[in-house]
């Protein structure tokens, strides 16, 4: 199926490695910490300390490091035009000019800025990336939910966004082959949807979006039914067949991040921000 | 044997009130007993969806009433446990899973009962062993086909262990065999677990083998009795749109021929044996 293939979004590598194996829970708390962390990092050595870090996860994992990366290269233009814009616009006081033409001035403050942006960009979608590639939606869900418990004590939904959450993962693929379908039968019919200007491609949509969307609904009517005979009732009084367990593993992990988190948070507070 | 539904006077129609009202059901009365294999049968929109989703208490009557267990199904107090006696399997086995994995839908129901995990997990297990379906458990709905999806949902309300399954239509999106397997399973859950069966179907295949079946049209009950009977009323079936199993037909085309066949043939085996009996 053409259209499928292209959603990487969520995509997952079955494994048996001490990361696969991680409770979600650990696995997600690292991520969120390893995000805030870069969020704070401004200086080249804390960088290549989260490389090091993020290189060991990598190879421990078993992914294939191209597999990690590719998900970057739609990326690379933005990233590239975003470098350049840094370049050309940031500047702060006591910067030196590299060179200069026209109106424009590069500064040596401009291209940290631009790397260290370009940086964080490239390390936040690793760790997200990495997330998903190592655990299945399922259990992100389970742990998402488990995390997020807490909140409902003060009236969040938890358990019922968290179901939301479970139905859209198992429709998105229903749907993405519908659309599949719909696109086919309406190319049988002649429709070309690849010529013509902008407004009259988006015109060719309709007749695709709008069947979809019919079907999705009557879909959901359907599944609101079935769930109800399933005598669900939103999640008051349910209970799950799983329950996480953290493991000794989880606690080694969460000890190694602790130290890590501690190394970096010294490193940013030490040494004096490129810019 | 012991009544277990019991549909009194039961009237039902979509859109009240407004010009275009569709009168579904028109004064049903009927009963299901404990244990027993019923069929519903009737042409496109005689009302058998509409008449089964009253059993749950999915839909509510206009007037009238339904009682399960002898609870009514107005009453709201009851309905949770109206609904663990009775489960319910649909046609289109893709809009009643609700989750990626096999394993964590078959669960979707008893946790809703709020089950020890336990308990579901070994409950699982027996509904996916006495469906043969074991080796899905890991797997993605998305991957099984169609028949396999209709394997999952029915091992979901299976695992709830119902006393009664309604089943509408379930074999619709299912080519033959795949039909016939299902058919083979629910008259197994029928005869060794002994859960109460509700068939709602159009192939009178499927019905030769219920202990009796209900013929509607129009949202009224136009015959009822074991399928024996209510086959040799040959004229009345025609008139209500219905075929007759391939057997009967075929046994009718050798009368025909000057055969001397007795008229209430509606299995390939009667068939065959009385066919023996002829010379
Ligand atoms: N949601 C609805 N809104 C309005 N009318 C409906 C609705 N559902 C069913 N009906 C009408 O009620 C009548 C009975 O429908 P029902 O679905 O019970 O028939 P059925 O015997 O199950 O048919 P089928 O064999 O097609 O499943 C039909 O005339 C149908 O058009
Ligand atoms: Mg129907």
């Amino acid at each position: 199926m053409e259209l499928t293939k292209n959603i990487t979004l969520g995509v997952y590598l079955p494994g048996e490695t001490v990361i696969h194996r991680l409770d979600p829970r650990t696995k997600i708390i690292i991520a969120s910490v390893l995000i805030i962390l870069l969020l704070m990092i401004k200086s080249y050595p804390a960088y290549a300390v989260i490389l090091t870090f993020l290189s060991a996860v990598i190879f421990m994992s078993g992914i294939p490091l191209s597999y990690a990366l590719c998900g970057l290269k739609p990326m690379l233009p933005v990233l590239i035009l975003m470098w350049v814009f840094q370049l050309f616009l940031y500047s702060n006081p006591d910067s030196k000019v590299i060179f200069s033409f026209w109106i424009f001035t590069a500064t040596d403050s401009g291209m940290h800025m631009g790397n260290l942006i370009s940086l964080r960009v490239i390390f936040l979608f690793t760790v997200t990336t990495i997330l998903t590639l190592t655990t299945s939606m399922v259990s992100l869900t389970d742990g998402l939910e488990s995390l997020l418990n807490p909140l409902r004590k003060f009236g969040l939904p938890i358990q019922e966004l968290v179901m939301t959450m479970v139905i859209a993962l198992r429709f998105v693929l229903i749907l993405a082959e519908e659309l599949d379908k719909i696109v086919k039968a309406q190319m049988a019919r002649g429709v070309a949807f690849d010529r013509g200007n902008f407004i009259q491609k988006t015109k060719k949509l309709f007749p695709v979006f709008l069947p979809l969307f019919i079907n999705a609904f009557k879909r959901a009517e359907e599944l609101i039914v079935a769930m109800e005979a399933r005598s669900y009732t939103g999640g008051k009084g349910r209970t799950k067949m799983k329950t996480l367990q953290m493991s000794r593993v989880d606690l080694g992990a969460g000890f190694v991040m602790l130290i890590f988190s501690a190394i970096v948070v010294l490193l940013i507070i030490t040494i004096k921000p490129q810019i | 044997m012991d009544k277990f539904i019991e549909v009194i006077n039961l009237t039902y129609s979509y859109r009240p009130g407004n010009g275009n009202e569709v009168k579904a059901l028109n004064g049903i009365n009927m009963k299901v007993f404990k244990g027993e294999f019923l069929a519903v049968t009737g042409q496109n929109g005689s009302g058998k969806s509409t008449l089964a989703r009253h059993f749950n208490g999915l839909l509510k009557p206009r007037s009238g009433n339904v009682l399960v267990g002898g609870f009514s199904i107005l009453d709201k107090n009851r309905l949770a446990e109206i609904r663990k006696m009775i489960g319910m399997v649909f046609q289109n086995p893709d809009n009643q899973l609700v989750s990626s994995i096999v394993e964590e839908d078959v669960a979707f129901g008893p946790e809703n009962l709020g089950l020890p995990p336990e308990t579901i997990r070994s409950r699982v297990g027996w509904a996916l062993e006495t469906l043969n379906i074991e080796n899905l458990r890991r797997e993605s709905p998305n991957n099984l086909s169609e028949g396999q999806k209709q394997l999952v949902a029915i091992a979901g309300v299976l695992a709830m262990k119902p006393e009664c399954i309604v089943l509408d239509e379930p074999t619709t999106h299912l080519d033959p065999r795949s039909r016939r397997e299902l058919l083979e399973i629910i008259i197994r859950l029928n005869r060794e677990e002994g859960i109460t069966i509700i068939l709602l179907t159009h192939f009178m295949k499927e019905v030769v083998f219920c202990d009796r079946m209900i013929v509607m049209d129009l949202g009224e009950i136009k015959i009822s009795g074991t399928p024996h009977e209510v086959f040799e009323k040959t004229t009345e079936i025609v008139r209500l749109g219905l075929d007759f199993p391939v057997a009967t037909q075929l046994a009718a085309g050798l009368r025909g021929k000057g055969l001397k066949l007795p008229g209430n043939i509606i299995t390939t085996e009667e068939l065959i044996a009385q066919l023996c009996l002829l010379k």
